[in-house]
């Protein structure tokens, strides 16, 4: 720890140091997150509270450049030791043998790591980034099929990301035409780094894009603890625009994979705001690697779901998501995800609540309604956060 | 001295005929000129500053909000880029084909999010403006037939007063609008917006104040709007602004938007 603290001083200092002296101004600024949570699991309430700061530093005081960091510092209190067999249902804890429950114990640690650290030289047409950054890809709001590196939290899907490492090219050829092509040096060979291009282009009201990467995968057998690597072949596409005034989008990905079977995964979805200012958005995903029938839903497939292996659990879903600004300070919303293979949903009323400039609240509930074994089951755990966040 | 007077008095009499004439004209002006020109002098060319939204929120607290704004075209092409507070700190908005395509950029996550037409009525960041009216608007003329009532003085302003009801079949948001348009630099001073259903009813009222010419453009360097209705306010200060600019295309893009 001593290190990192080290580290963020002269990060923080000395370029604050220098600027004095080279006029190389570094902006700081981030934010401190404060929450509490809450969680019932088979009538037991436990809580725990988590506290993040995230310093940013960023630089584009040398013109055509930008650099740019950002340090978290995550601590935890109250329960900060789980057992996933806890939120799996009784019939799949009960095929594993006693010994093996420990395996599957994770702890929440208090860390402190730098998420992003990257280089930026740009130019009007041209970009390169290099280092630990922010990539994001797809138009969908719940899932994002083409985002071979982020899964989405389907409760908080606007939450950031963490950083990737990767040498990054935009290329802009036209108005609405760019490409984008990236390599993350996963693996110290070649072979097995991960290559990511991406062509996007606008005609209309419409932007489509086409992306393509070879990557590297893992699946892990959680019967037995041994993960097969192997590389992937993605190729897939997204759309967004208008139609008849709704807006619509569209993604899907087709993946290849080297020893395991092939999967695809779509999305498409659609989204108004009325004149009062309410936002609906409905969106559809479905994911070939899952399975239709709730039954059937296996160790593995459990395992894969919640360490973010794959992106969803049950074949076919419908995720909706509704908000209404009550007030100027006051915005009410609601999601609702329900699996339609298994029935089962899960509900996320938010308020979020703008207390000082800089100060935002926000109170969020989720209610699985599922039976045990399905995809939005109650022993997923029924409860909520309180957030605060303070921006400086 | 005779033939310097006789000088002088022919071009007195010649500025005078001129300005004479140029009154007549400019009292013949019909209303759909006087809407036209208004539109002309509110989109200039190319302009490129430095803005301030200060928001009178429900709670009676002020709220800043400090961006950058380029703009190309007449307004066309606009983008905007948060520089306070910090919570919205490079956040940037691109409108393009006035705001009919509007695509917003998240720096934290650096996605870029494309929003349909409908979003134009959201109010901006809880703003009492829209992210149409941050685009260039043609909406006076494309969806209102104008009429000129009588000349009337406004906010210290000497004014034709214009009235505006919706086109049949136009998309109007508001019953009818009544502005009041310097007659010397062709700023709206004054514009009353009236209730789509409730049509006798002031919903909004726009003030545009200490008018200054700047790389000569008549330039309204204060502008607030009042929302009647939720008895809140937000005011737009123009903090620098240039019009002698040359803005590449290359700026109203998604690269643009990151940088």
């Amino acid at each position: 720890m001593k290190w990192a603290f080290l580290l963020l001083f002269e990060i923080v200092f000395l370029p604050q140091n220098t600027a004095g002296l080279h006029a190389q101004p570094v902006d700081i600024y981030g934010y401190l997150e404060s929450q509490y949570t809450g969680m019932y699991l088979y009538k037991v309430y436990y809580q725990f509270q988590s506290s993040k700061l995230r310093i940013d530093l960023k630089s584009t005081s040398v013109a055509h450049t930008e650099f740019g960091a950002d340090f978290i510092n995550l601590l935890y209190c109250g329960k900060r030791n789980w057992n996933v067999l806890e939120f799996l249902p009784d019939k799949i804890v009960a095929s594993l043998p006693t010994e093996m429950y420990p395996l599957f114990q994770f702890a929440y640690e208090d860390s402190f790591y730098p998420d992003n650290i990257y280089a930026r030289i740009g130019f009007n047409r041209f970009a390169l980034t290099i280092g630990k950054q922010q990539i994001s890809m797809g138009t969908g709001y719940f899932f994002n099929p083409t985002d071979v590196f982020n899964v989405k939290n389907m409760l908080d899907p606007t939450y950031e990301q963490p950083g990737h490492n990767a040498i990054r090219m935009d290329i802009s050829l036209k108005s609405r035409f760019q490409v984008m092509a990236l390599v993350s040096p996963i693996n110290a060979d070649w072979e097995h780094s991960g290559k990511f291009m991406r062509i996007k282009c606008g005609i209309g009201h419409f932007d489509f894009s086409v992306i393509g990467g070879k990557l590297d995968y893992s699946i892990t057998d959680f019967y037995n603890f041994q993960t097969r690597r192997g590389s992937k072949k993605v190729l897939g596409g997204d759309v967004v625009g208008e139609l008849i005034g709704l807006g619509v989008w569209a993604e899907g990905a087709y993946n290849y994979l080297d020893y395991d079977e092939d999967f695809y995964e779509f999305t498409f979805g659609t989204d108004y705001t009325l004149n009062s200012g309410f936002y609906t958005l409905i969106e559809y995903h479905r994911n070939s690697l899952a399975k239709a029938d709730y039954t059937g839903y296996d160790l593995n497939d459990w395992m894969g779901f919640l360490t973010g292996e794959t992106r969803s659990i049950s074949r076919d879903e419908i995720a909706c998501y509704f908000r209404y600004p009550a007030t100027d300070l006051l915005t009410i919303s609601t999601s609702i995800a329900t699996s339609i293979s298994d029935g089962s949903a899960v509900f996320v009323p938010t308020i979020e609540y703008s207390l000082f400039e800089n100060i935002n609240l926000s109170l969020m509930v989720n209610l699985y309604t599922g039976k045990e074994g399905k995809a939005f089951g109650r022993a997923l755990g029924n409860g909520g956060l309180l957030r605060a966040t303070l921006y400086f | 001295m005779d033939r310097f007077l006789n000088k002088t008095t022919l071009a007195l009499c010649i500025s005078v005929l001129f300005l004479c004439s140029a009154n007549l004209y400019a009292e013949d002006l019909t209303a759909d000129e006087i809407i036209n020109t208004l539109t002309k002098t509110m989109n200039p060319e190319q302009s490129q500053g430095k803005m301030k939204m200060t928001i009178v929120t429900s709670t009676g607290e002020d709220r800043d909000f400090v961006y950058e704004t380029s703009s190309k075209n007449h307004g066309e092409k606009t983008l905007l880029k948060y520089i306070e507070p910090t919570r919205l700190k490079g956040q940037a908005i691109l409108l393009k084909n006035n705001a009919n395509d509007i695509w917003t950029y998240f720096p934290r996550t650096k996605r870029i999010r494309k929003l349909a037409t409908h979003a134009r009525k959201q109010k901006l960041e809880g703003s009492d403006f829209s992210y149409e009216d941050m685009g260039a608007s043609n909406t006076f003329i494309e969806e209102y037939n104008a009429v000129r009532l009588n000349d009337e003085k406004k906010e210290h302003h000497l004014c034709y007063k214009i009235k505006l009801t919706p086109k049949s079949k136009s998309s109007a948001d508001y019953s009818k609008i009544i502005a009041w348009v310097d007659k010397k630099s062709f700023v709206p001073v004054v514009i009353d917006y009236f209730h789509k259903k409730y049509i006798e009813l002031l919903e909004k009222e726009l003030i545009c104040r200490d008018i200054r010419v700047i790389d000569g453009i008549f330039t309204p360097m204060k502008f607030v709007m009042y929302n009647k209705l939720d008895n809140t306010q937000t005011s737009m200060e123009i903090l620098n602004i240039t019009y002698n600019i040359k803005l590449s295309d290359d700026l109203f893009t998604e690269m643009g938007m990151q940088q």
